[in-house]
């Protein structure tokens, strides 16, 4: 059964600190995030990568705005 | 590329590494960076300290300590060598050489040939390939292997993704010819569309150094550098090698017929901590079969990173016994190698700083 959006969200945010914290939702402007840097990103891709085996680039995610735009790349 | 060559073993190693020692959380506060920050990337990543060369001391000095004391160690005399490669991006000049340089401070014979190698953190894999050809097939019965680099003269202090990180080191390998070895094998490959992903844009005869080289700018991340900078694009470099890495790791052991279970250690290139331990798992290796402390205390040290973590990791194990090692560098070029080796019992001369502290 694919998990929820929900699920999936909690599952980033425990591996990517710079995505934890009071008030921080799927729909948070990512730019507004103080911890959302360089070191947060290389965290996305190796959750990324780990959790669903997919490699995406720097690129990538650095052209997602919020939270659910980084989950659309894990297919469903 | 894949390749297997016989009759050729490894017979000495020895690393002598920058002699000042930088610790990450305070030279951060001395820029004016804030603590907690700092020591979410000190914990996430893993830089604690790292050494670096001296004023005056250069990478051609470094591998000149670690070649000495090697040789002294194993009591062979230099007349003996056969070729000295020089791996290194930071040779002490474009011309001459830091091979024919070495040649010349060791007292080589003349009929010692000599070359260099312009790579990074993969060199000593595809130098280790070089010298097991010229023992292999070249005529030669002992090769001397020299790699190292001092990149931290190439970064910028206000370049908190990259000056961070590296630390300076020399090492000396020495190859021998032999009658009776298992084969080593190994895989080398390169991406060239990668190529500015790590980068010293000028300097070169491209782009030759002058003055608005020296022009600081900010990038997107806010890490300041000029155009003489090594400049690295973090996240690629790290996608990089999870995309290639494992792939080169598998093939060098399937060819050696081991197992990553079979197998007694991955020493990969020591890049940062997280990368040696996200990159180690993806090869299917046991952490504890995955040595990642020496990155902590000396930084990312290009080509003499994975001669140091053998020395660091194993340098005991290794003067006494036989050890089943598959060895991965990665990084500029992009390039990336791998070899798998049965290696040991060899010398190992004591890691130590030059000059001596």
């Amino acid at each position: 059964m694919s998990k929820s959006e929900t699920e999936l969200w909690s599952a980033l945010q425990a591996d990517v600190d710079g995505l934890m914290g009071p008030g921080i939702t799927l729909e948070t402007r990512l730019e507004t995030l103080p911890q959302w840097d360089s070191l947060a990103i290389l965290l996305v891709i190796t959750h990324f990568e780990q959790a669903h085996g997919l490699v995406l680039s720097g690129k990538q995610i650095r052209a997602c705005k919020t939270g659910r735009d980084l989950l659309q790349f894990i297919p469903r | 590329m894949l390749s297997s060559l016989s009759h050729i073993r490894i017979a000495g190693l020895a690393l002598s590494t920058g002699s000042v020692t930088r610790d990450f959380i305070a030279d951060g506060l001395a820029l004016g960076l804030e603590r907690a920050q700092l020591e979410r990337i000190s914990q996430t990543i893993g830089m604690k300290e790292r050494r670096v060369a001296a004023a005056g001391i250069t990478a051609l000095d470094l591998c000149e300590d670690a070649a000495r004391r090697l040789l002294d160690e194993m009591g062979i005399d230099a007349s003996a060598i056969d070729a000295v490669i020089f791996v290194t991006q930071t040779p002490d000049h474009s011309q001459p050489n830091n091979s024919s340089l070495l040649h010349g401070r060791l007292g080589l014979s003349k009929s010692t040939a000599a070359f260099d190698l312009a790579m990074g953190c993969s060199g000593w894999v595809y130098g280790l390939h070089q010298a097991a050809l010229l023992c292999a097939h070249g005529g030669a019965a002992r090769v001397l292997l020299c790699a190292g680099d001092t990149l931290s003269r190439l970064t910028n202090p206000l370049d908190r993704a990259a000056d961070p990180l590296f630390g300076d080191a020399g090492s000396a390998t020495l190859i021998e010819k032999t009658g009776h070895a298992p084969a080593i094998h190994f895989s080398l490959e390169a991406d060239g569309s990668g190529a500015k992903s790590i980068c010293v844009p000028a300097g070169g005869a491209r782009l030759p150094a002058s003055l608005s080289t020296k022009q600081e700018l900010k990038d997107a991340d806010g890490n300041t550098h000029h155009a003489e900078n090594l400049q690295m694009n973090g996240s690629e470099v790290f996608n990089f090698t999870l995309r290639e890495v494992p792939g080169s790791v598998g093939s060098v052991l399937k060819m050696a017929g081991w197992t990553p279970m079979q197998a007694d250690a991955l020493i990969l290139h020591q890049a940062n901590r997280f990368m040696v331990s996200t990159i180690g798992k993806k090869c299917g290796f046991a952490p504890e079969k995955t040595p990642m402390d020496s990155v902590e205390t000396f930084g990312n040290q290009s080509s003499a990173s994975i001669p140091c973590t053998l020395i660091h990791a194993f340098g005991g194990p290794l003067q006494e016994k036989t050890l089943k090692i598959v060895a991965c560098g990665y990084g500029v070029g992009l390039s990336w190698g791998s070899v798998a080796l049965e290696l040991g019992p060899i010398v190992i001369a004591p890691l130590q700083s030059f000059p001596k502290l």
